[in-house]
């Protein structure tokens, strides 16, 4: 458990690092209002989005994939205490992490996306 | 307007977001209020960001803090997952609903409502911090027949008293409803949820505090996991700015998480409040269209 939480952060943090980086490299000259008031990630919020610029290097798609492990770094934290509640014959509490996953999986990728 | 709102060079403001998001991590960890309660409203006063920008970073500082914090916490076995676990089926549906009204205040151009609303709810935090109890163990209180069937008890070793503590749960039903409300809270700004969570489970289950403060810190990612994936996925996580702070606010929560145990007491609490104080009364002014 704590393994999953100094992973998942810590990959979050280095890929996060890298972009930020690699965004300030890319973009000299640009303003903080200018940042502020644009989202350079709005493109990368699809699973073929991420994926096509992922595979092109796109800084954006890096900064959206830190900030996809930061999000899922709990969510495995639910699917680590599910996997001990199953092994132990726990039907009931097995039963209440399944749930709980779903519904943060069903905010990620079925909410979020709709009332975009 | 803020006061960096005519632009500083990226670079400049990366290192600043950086800087007060360690200072936020540091005070956050050490109050156990959080990095986000700080972070949102400087984001929004200094830096000139939108109210929704500011929310949506919120999220990022608690998912930071709880994954720095949350590791020595499990180690210990104050963590109590499985009363944890059991919450989180309330909180989940209610930091769903919150981040879904954010996103629908936002499209609505009703920010104001939400800079009103998030001053209201750094007001709360405050006598609910305050009345956090200082009693070492609660009394015992027979636990209910869903707490016995789900096994929502325990025990933990206490280093302070030198011996095994054991707890078991109580009053499952209202501290759900209570769940639920933080959950909303938490969902709607990403902030204010731990302060509420570590009352239900000390007033409402009857947990030991220490438990209730590390099992609320697992809680508090995963309900804040609920509200950023809506708000990520709904595009109001900007990375230019959340990057920064998750980086800030891991390295202040984990020095003020490790470093720095003997400074988490009550005077630490009583300075920041004012702070948290002035913050609220800012955003309440801005919301109403006052200078």
């Amino acid at each position: 458990m704590t393994y999953v939480l100094r992973l998942g952060l810590g990959l979050a943090l280095v890929v996060l690092a890298g972009g930020i980086i690699a965004y300030i490299v890319e973009n000299p000259g640009v303003s903080s209002s200018t940042v502020l008031s644009s989202n350079p990630i709005l493109g990368y919020l699809s699973f073929p989005g991420l994926a096509s610029g992922l595979a092109s290097g796109s800084v954006g798609a890096i900064l959206t994939l830190g900030l996809i492990v930061l999000v899922a770094t709990p969510i495995v934290r639910v699917v680590s205490g599910m996997y001990y509640f199953r092994k132990g014959g726990e039907r009931e509490m097995t039963a209440i992490s399944f749930t709980v996953l779903v519904l943060l999986l069903l905010g990620l990728l079925v909410i979020g996306p709709y009332i975009r | 307007m803020g006061w960096l709102w005519g632009g500083v060079d990226l670079a400049l403001f990366v290192v600043l977001l950086i800087l007060l998001a360690i200072a936020a991590g540091l005070v956050g960890s050490l109050t156990g209020l959080g990095g986000g309660v700080v972070v949102i409203p400087l984001l929004v006063i200094f830096f000139g960001a939108s109210i929704s920008v500011a929310i949506g970073t919120g999220f990022v500082t608690i998912l930071a803090t709880s994954s720095a914090t949350g590791a020595a916490y499990v180690r210990d076995r104050l963590s109590d997952i499985r009363i944890g676990m059991f919450l989180e089926i309330a909180t989940v549906p209610g930091a769903l609903i919150g981040a879904t009204a954010t996103v629908f205040l936002t499209h609505a151009n009703l920010q104001s409502a939400l800079l009103i609303a998030l001053g209201a709810v750094l007001f709360a935090i405050i006598p609910g911090s305050l009345a956090r109890r200082h009693i070492e163990l609660p009394p015992d209180v027979p636990s209910d027949a869903r707490a016995q069937r789900l096994g929502l008890a325990g025990e933990y070793h206490d280093g302070a008293l030198g011996r095994e503590v054991p707890y078991r749960a109580a009053r499952t039903s209202p501290a759900l409803g209570v769940m639920f409300g933080a959950g909303v809270v938490s969902g709607m700004f990403g902030i204010g949820g731990g302060v509420f969570k570590v009352l239900a489970l000390e007033r409402f289950l009857n947990l030991p505090m220490k438990v209730a403060t590390a099992t609320s810190n697992f809680m508090i990612g995963v309900t804040a996991a609920a509200g950023a994936g809506v708000m990520l996925s709904a595009g109001y996580v900007n990375p230019i700015v959340a990057a920064p702070v998750a980086i800030g606010t891991s390295l202040g929560a984990y020095v003020g998480s490790r470093l720095l145990p003997g400074l988490r007491n009550r005077t630490v609490r009583l300075l920041f409040l004012p702070v948290i104080a002035a913050l609220a009364i800012e955003m309440v002014l801005r919301g109403f269209g006052l200078p």
